[in-house]
């Protein structure tokens, strides 16, 4: 071989080394960006599925998180959560982008129509952007093998076919579309408020065929032995919710307006506590329609009426923990003047409450409330008559104008509720 | 404001008798009545050490916190405390103790004793339902567990006061099938 040969082969094979070098620096530097990537995007979908509250649905009593099972009493009979984890015999880890965008779109899992327990109804306006990023979480998460639960589900509510007819007439896909007129912030509460929180599937009244109404939005409906209340901006105002009250309820579970409970209470605690700052903002800008802050009005207390036939009442079973003037204690009981629960035009709450009393609610290694004992078999319903219209008129500006009868029948639907 | 408030506290009417808005019962039973034995623990209605007896509907005892109730609650019905279970003689010395007291005496339940007024109390009221509504000897342990579980022992002297419980059960006729 010629000299000229040689080196020409030579310079060859230094230009290939170089290029091959080039080659897998270029892509081992795309993996790892590739890979950073992936994680950005599993941490977005992780919070974003905190913000959903995945979490209070999808996991059993005790049991593993996301595997389902949980039981869901509605007028049909009683539906599971099913398991989410990222099994693939078991989950939904042999879901395919696709699969996952029609369930959380459209209410179609690969193995029929889901049930709209599962808020599809909401989550459809979800971006595509958070859709791939909740995907991306779902899929590495932890897989749980567990079988998912057959409904319980009475004939003929139980042909899921029958799923797509309520489909055609209540559901329409499409994507959250900002309002203009609004600023961003309040825009981003919008989305986080009805979109991921999905609140208005327990704050929307329903129709005769389970939909919520749109015209009657967040003003509130009864879920069983609570009711989840009114929480339009109109509402809230006039109850002088501030940012710093919806700020502390949802990171704490309390304000100065009271504890949340019930189905509100693992809203906040898997979910709502979790919000950024910034969203948090967004939100409450939101549900109070107004971004500026707001003036704390003093809290009402009346004085004590010790003539009217709820004093005795009060001073007897719910002072101890109360207070004598309803001042509350801190991490026992929640103060009574302007309770959220008793200045509201509904009394259901206030009722359904004493005849069924709260768990305790512990939120972090230095947060709780104490439980709060149920009365249903201590007052009649006068005396619950008589104790509630007299702490509205004490610690709000409602009347006693709650009727003996309007009590009996809160008892009566709460019988049937908890059978 | 002061109120008039009667009752009948261990057999014995109690008032009417003038006390301050917002009394607590458990400050009743110690500075109007010198009733000590009752035992102000928590003072949040957690630790049950201040337990009492009302007779509640129908005859049925039931058992309530005199550190959070308001002594209006007891106004015109029947208390026991724990000064009201063991026999006296005129002279008021105590000729005998409940069989729950003794249950407990035999079984050296107590420490301190600061929470044994509550488990009497309690104890007693339990007692009293099931001689009107038996369990199934197989039930006893979890008849014990839930009608205890909530009365806080800080010594933790739990394992003998439970020991104590389950034996009386098993060991007085009608309680169980």
């Amino acid at each position: 071989m010629k000299a000229t040969n040689i080196s020409r082969c030579r310079r060859f094979f230094r230009r290939l080394q170089t290029a091959l070098m080039a080659f897998f620096l270029l892509a081992g530097i795309s993996q790892i960006q590739a890979a950073q990537d992936q994680e950005t995007l599993i941490k977005q979908g992780k919070y974003l599925a905190e913000i959903g509250d995945c979490v209070a649905c999808h996991t059993p009593q005790g049991g593993r998180e996301l595997s389902g099972g949980l039981p869901f009493e509605t007028p049909f009979g009683i539906v599971y959560s099913t398991n989410i984890t990222s099994d693939k015999e078991t989950g939904i880890g042999h879901y395919s982008y696709r699969d996952f965008y029609r369930a959380m779109h459209e209410g179609i899992s690969p193995d029929g129509n889901l049930y709209p327990a599962m808020p599809y109804t909401s989550y459809h306006l979800l971006t595509e952007q958070d859709t791939r990023a909740l995907y991306a979480y779902f899929m590495n998460t932890k897989p749980v093998r567990q079988e998912n639960k057959a409904s319980e589900i009475g004939f003929p509510f139980n042909i899921r076919m029958g799923l797509k007819a309520w489909n055609l007439m209540n559901h329409k896909d499409g994507e959250f579309t900002p309002d203009p007129a609004k600023s961003d912030s309040w825009n981003r509460g919008s989305y986080l408020v009805n979109v991921l929180g999905h609140c208005g599937e327990c704050h929307t009244p329903r129709d005769a065929t389970f939909a919520m109404r749109p015209e009657a939005h967040f003003q509130g409906a009864v879920l069983d032995t609570f009711e989840a209340s009114d929480i339009t901006p109109q509402e809230l105002n006039r109850q002088n919710w501030t940012h710093e009250d919806l700020r502390q309820l949802f990171t704490r579970g309390y304000s100065r307006k009271g504890t949340v409970f019930g189905g509100m209470y693992p809203v906040v605690y898997h979910s709502y506590s979790h919000l950024t700052e910034q969203d948090m903002r967004a939100v409450t800008s939101y549900l109070l329609d107004n971004e500026a802050d707001i003036a704390e009005q003093p809290l009402t207390f009346n004085g004590h009426d010790k003539q009217a036939p709820g004093y005795n009442l009060y001073m007897g079973y719910c002072a101890g923990c109360h207070g004598q003037d309803g001042e509350g204690r801190p991490h026992v009981a929640p103060a009574l003047a302007g309770n959220a629960t008793l200045d509201r035009s509904s009394a259901f709450n206030a009722v359904s409450l004493l005849l069924n009393g709260i768990v305790s609610q512990h939120y972090n290694s230095t947060t709780s409330f104490y439980a709060m004992p149920a009365y249903a078999d201590k007052f009649d319903d006068r005396q619950l008559t008589d104790l509630v219209n007299y702490m509205r008129t004490t610690w709000t500006s409602q009347k006693a104008d709650i009727r003996l009868s309007a009590v009996a029948e809160i008892r009566i639907n709460m019988k049937q509720s908890l059978h | 404001m002061s109120r008039h408030i009667q009752m009948t506290v261990n057999g014995q009417q109690v008032g009417p008798v003038e006390v301050p808005e917002g009394l607590k019962m458990i400050e009743f039973l110690h500075e109007y009545l010198n009733l000590t034995g009752t035992k102000f623990g928590c003072g949040v209605g957690v630790c049950h050490a201040c337990t009492v007896i009302v007779e509640g509907k129908n005859g049925v005892s039931e058992v309530v916190r005199s550190c959070i109730s308001g002594v209006e609650r007891f106004a015109g019905k029947k208390v026991r405390t724990i000064e009201g279970h063991a026999k006296r003689n005129e002279a008021g010395e105590i000729t005998e103790l409940s069989p729950v007291q003794m249950a407990f005496l035999e079984h050296f339940s107590f420490q301190c004793g600061w929470c044994t007024s509550g488990f009497v109390n309690e104890t007693t009221a339990l007692m009293e339902r099931l001689a009107k509504n038996p369990v199934a000897v197989s039930d006893v342990e979890q008849v014990v567990e839930e009608a205890l579980k909530e009365h806080i022992c800080r010594c933790t002297g739990y394992v003998k006061y439970y020991q104590g419980v389950k034996a009386l059960i098993l060991n007085t006729r009608g309680l169980t099938y």
